[in-house]
């Protein structure tokens, strides 16, 4: 009787075996072959994807931008999780700590928002202190150089604070994936 | 003997999560989008090798619902960031041509000062709507992506 247990699982995992190799072909397979019966087969396969697609409906997450910070959201309309962006230290690393990949890139993501921050937020003083000088019409030599070098950090830390959403969104991604397991 | 085809059977169910979950994986590791930035370059990419889709762009951007098109509730939101992303882009582009000619008129000291109070006020207005449509448009481009991703089989 033990025997013919073994013998039948070892049935069904090869026949398994082929039928996953005809799922993996294509984006959207077709409806797997049922060794016995279709019906059976069919529903367990549509019951495995719809527990995956709730579970990423759910728990997957994603971000929205407002003026320098961004809402961590879980879910379409979920709950905001937290907040990052400007001089926030909200725990990314924490919260995608079940992903690997995910927590290197929300690292990468916390870097870059604090140089960004903190050189973005030099620049823009130092660009207001030269445009108070200049419309003061004070004849100081340094306000064009105030002016140009607060530009500069400006532009410099906007650039280091959209490659660090591009990491938090990479972080996200990686996260989102492994919720699909 | 009879009892073998039900035996299969319960052996195939007991199988049959994990080469479905994988086969997902997969898809999603192929497939999925998310967003990627360069320098003020902004991209679509696909998947783990980040296959670059198509880049956002005001004159010659990629037709966004179309990538998205699998996905209706995806389309819904890239519709979204279609609607408000030029007209963003376009305000906040004015907002900084406002802010160097104000800057500028700020170094004649003869220039009428109404003039130079004006541009000031156009610049943070413009810069503020501008600012304003972009993160709507960026916001409803995540969104649409998410969808995407969600509904990937």
């Amino acid at each position: 009787m033990k025997s013919r247990v073994f013998q039948a699982l070892v049935i069904g995992a090869l026949v398994n075996g082929a039928a996953a190799g005809a799922q993996t072909i294509g984006h959207a397979a077709p409806t797997v072959a049922a060794p016995e019966s279709g019906t059976t087969v069919v529903s367990g396969r549509t019951v495995a994807a719809s527990d995956s697609s709730h579970s990423y409906a759910a728990q997957a997450l994603r971000f929205e931008t407002h003026w320098g910070s961004a809402d961590i959201i879980r879910g379409a309309d979920g709950p905001v999780i937290g907040t990052v962006g400007w001089f926030r230290d909200f725990d990314v690393e924490k919260l995608v700590a079940s992903s690997p990949q995910a927590v290197t890139e929300a690292r990468a993501f916390k870097t870059n928002n604090f140089r960004g921050s903190l050189v973005g937020g030099i620049g823009a003083l130092t660009l207001a202190v030269g445009t108070l000088i200049t419309a003061n019409s004070s004849n100081n030599a340094a306000s064009p150089i105030l002016i140009i070098a607060g530009a500069g950090a400006m532009v410099w830390g906007v650039q280091h604070l959209n490659a660090g959403y591009s990491k938090l969104s990479r972080a996200f991604w990686w996260y989102n994936r492994d919720l699909t397991r | 003997m009879s009892r073998l085809p039900r035996f299969c059977l319960v052996g195939y169910l007991i199988l049959i999560s994990s080469p479905t979950a994988m086969a997902q994986d997969r898809s999603y590791d192929q497939n999925a989008l998310r967003l990627d930035g360069h320098f003020g370059d902004v991209s679509i990419v696909r998947g783990i090798d980040g296959t670059v889709v198509g880049r956002i762009g005001v004159f010659r951007g990629i037709d966004v619902a179309k990538v998205v098109e699998a996905s209706p509730n995806a389309v819904t939101e890239a519709r979204e960031f279609q609607r408000n992303y030029r007209p963003g882009t376009i305000a906040l582009g004015l907002g900084l041509i406002s802010l160097g000619a104000s800057v500028g008129a700020s170094q004649f000291h003869d220039m009428n000062r109404g003039i130079t109070t004006g541009l000031t006020i156009a610049t943070v207005g413009l810069i503020t709507y501008g600012g304003g449509r972009l993160q709507q448009a960026y916001n409803a481009l995540h969104k649409s992506l998410w969808w995407y991703n969600r509904d990937l089989k």
